[in-house]
């Protein structure tokens, strides 16, 4: 156990190397220059070198790609080319936004979709499961951009239930939080309908019912139980997806989490910015992947981590 | 299927037969592929044809015309406000967004069905390396990258139309290698070794012809993500430049106008791409189900 995860933190600080290092090669090897963003208009050549040398971008590239490795192991990621503060805050300070949000939108669709889901594989092949079918295939269809946009028209425009933008109570996280879940609560549910009709096909539940097993008990002690590992590795998946920042939702509704600012920061080629909001969000999302990992013996008590296949 | 009219006496009723639930899942896998086909040809033949259609231009408009609600004399789903034709421009918006998506997906599923198939027939070190590359993949921000990607190296179709094959080949390369590997011990690929075949052949007339629809199913089904990857990078900005009209491009621009009550300029473009990805998804889905059951016949 404590060797598989050693194994697995060694396997994710190389994936976030790996990762950082993609992005800071794209980032070097694009054309045009970050420096002619932050000059006086009309610069002249010796402003541009300036500039150039203090963010260190007068360097060849592997020197530059050394400074900065060595510069991460102290835990230093640069200083924001906008902000001229150290990258590291400007993303940390946002980050309790994302998370907010992201947390809110997989525990209301876990709430929703785990109970579609299962009522769709209980009423398999009738009408009104042809009809939830529908209805969660065109939830996944729908830009959401769009979703979010309409809902804030409609909410926050014309009713004004709620808030249209930001961050200023706890009202404004609805309608994130309803246009993310438009989506995920479609393909959460279609992955559960799945799990569930394999196992309630399955021998163990006939011989199960044949012996008078309830239809409750059947379903969720016999089958649910069986389908929560595949289910609960999505629900982590997406929520470790989320933490990457729900870029568009975050642009829709101008909030102030690290999908803004990533986008913000490619506009304006802030260059250490976007590599701190790579390095946290990918190391943040492969550790609740290993989080989620850990809980499958918890639910399984057949799945022995670090042995066998593994 | 057909029932054999000449059959002895049964319990069992055509009226029951109708009613099993094999039968239903037919029916409903059906109805799909019919609802699917038609959402997605409401859209696709309109697109496909703009320009054979008496359109205004997308990209030049009349100022007199500008801002006109849909229904308009001569502009059906109404203007911008610099007086361009909606309609002209979600159909041209459209060719745009089709002709990326389909080239996308065939560079994805070209690249996924080979890569699958070698990865799952030879094994060994060629495995390996395609499975990390698929994890490796797994690993990225998806959304993230495509944007860095188009930010940094231009908005042109051809990087857009790159990005997203690249980040689409996991899905057709991992269904690929896992469907290879159960037909690789089958008899047939035995057969068609102990004849001397090279591996190539073997891969490529024997192996890949019976997990073709399979496969092209769920490479179909990838059109409906590229076209809203596609979307949603033009919404960002990072799409096709203006003053080409894109689906994405075009809700963006129409946003501080919905709030003054022109509501089309928003409502519109978004029911189109609904319409075809839902029509894409529904479509795909039906076949998904018909392949799965005809494979399941026929072991």
């Amino acid at each position: 156990m404590r060797r598989y995860v050693l194994k697995r933190v060694v396997q994710t600080i190389l994936t976030a190397w790996f990762t950082v290092t993609v992005v800071f090669v794209l980032l070097r090897l694009a054309p045009g220059d970050p420096a002619v963003s932050y000059a006086p208009p009309n610069p002249s050549s010796e402003q541009l070198e300036a500039i150039r040398r203090e963010f260190g971008l007068d360097q060849p590239l592997l020197s530059q790609y050394w400074t900065f490795l060595t510069h991460l192991l102290h835990g230093d990621v640069g200083q924001s080319f906008q902000f001229r503060q150290s990258a590291l805050t400007v993303v940390l300070e946002r980050l309790p936004y994302t998370i907010t949000l992201a947390v809110a939108a997989i525990v209301i669709t876990a709430v929703l979709a785990i109970p579609l889901g299962v009522w769709m594989a209980r009423r398999a092949n009738t009408a009104g499961e042809l009809g939830a079918n529908i209805a969660t295939i065109a939830g996944q269809s729908m830009p959401d951009f769009w979703i979010g946009f309409v809902l804030l028209i409609v909410f926050a425009v014309n009713l004004q239930w709620f808030p249209s933008s930001g961050f200023t109570s706890i009202s404004s996280l609805v309608l994130p939080t309803l246009t993310i879940v438009v989506l995920q609560v479609a393909l959460i549910s279609r992955l559960v309908r799945r799990e569930m009709s394999v196992n309630l096909n399955a021998s163990y539940v006939t011989i199960a019912r044949s012996r008078g097993v309830s239809e409750r008990r059947l379903t969720w002690r016999y089958a649910f139980s069986n389908s929560a590992i595949p289910v609960v590795t999505a629900l982590g998946t997406r929520f470790a997806a989320m933490l990457n920042g729900v870029v568009i939702v975050e642009v829709v509704f101008r909030w102030p989490g690290v999908g803004q600012l990533v986008v913000d920061a490619l506009e304006r080629r802030d260059l250490p910015v976007i590599q701190a909001t790579v390095l946290v969000t990918v190391l943040l999302a492969l550790f609740v992947q290993l989080a989620v990992d850990l809980i499958y013996p918890l639910l399984d008590p057949r799945v022995r981590l670090g042995e066998g296949a593994r | 299927m057909a029932l054999d009219q000449t059959a002895p006496p049964t319990a069992v009723t055509p009226r029951l037969l109708r009613r099993s639930a094999a039968a239903r899942r037919a029916r409903h896998s059906t109805i799909k592929i019919w609802l699917g086909a038609i959402c997605a040809s409401i859209i696709i033949i309109p697109v496909a044809l703009a320009r054979v259609l008496p359109l205004p231009d997308p990209v030049r408009g009349v100022l007199r015309d500008s801002s006109l609600p849909p229904l308009s004399d001569g502009h059906l789903l109404g203007t911008d406000p610099n007086g361009r034709d909606l309609l002209s421009r979600i159909l041209f918006g459209g060719q745009t967004s089709l002709v990326i998506g389909l080239l996308a997906i065939v560079i994805s599923g070209l690249v996924g069905i080979v890569l699958g198939a070698v990865a799952g027939y030879y094994g060994g070190w060629v495995d390996t390396l395609v499975s990390r590359a698929l994890e490796a993949q797994m690993s990225l921000p998806l959304l993230l990258m495509l944007l860095l990607v188009v930010a940094l190296f231009g908005p042109s179709i051809a990087v857009i139309t790159l990005v997203i094959a690249v980040a689409q080949w996991p899905e057709p390369a991992r269904l690929t290698r896992a469907l290879v590997l159960v037909e690789r011990e089958k008899p047939y690929v035995a057969a068609a070794q102990v004849l001397g075949l090279r591996r190539p052949t073997v891969i490529g007339r024997h192996i890949i012809p019976n997990i073709l629809p399979q496969v092209l199913v769920v490479v179909f089904l990838l059109l409906a993500q590229a076209v809203l990857l596609e979307s949603a990078l033009s919404f960002l900005g990072a799409g096709v430049q203006r003053p080409y009209p894109t689906w994405g491009g075009i809700i963006s621009d129409g946003r501080e106008l919905f709030v003054t009550g022109k509501w089309w300029l928003v409502t519109i473009p978004g029911i189109a791409i609904a319409l075809l990805v839902i029509g894409v998804n529904l479509l795909g889905d039906g076949l998904r189900d018909r392949t799965r059951r005809a494979k399941a016949g026929d072991s």
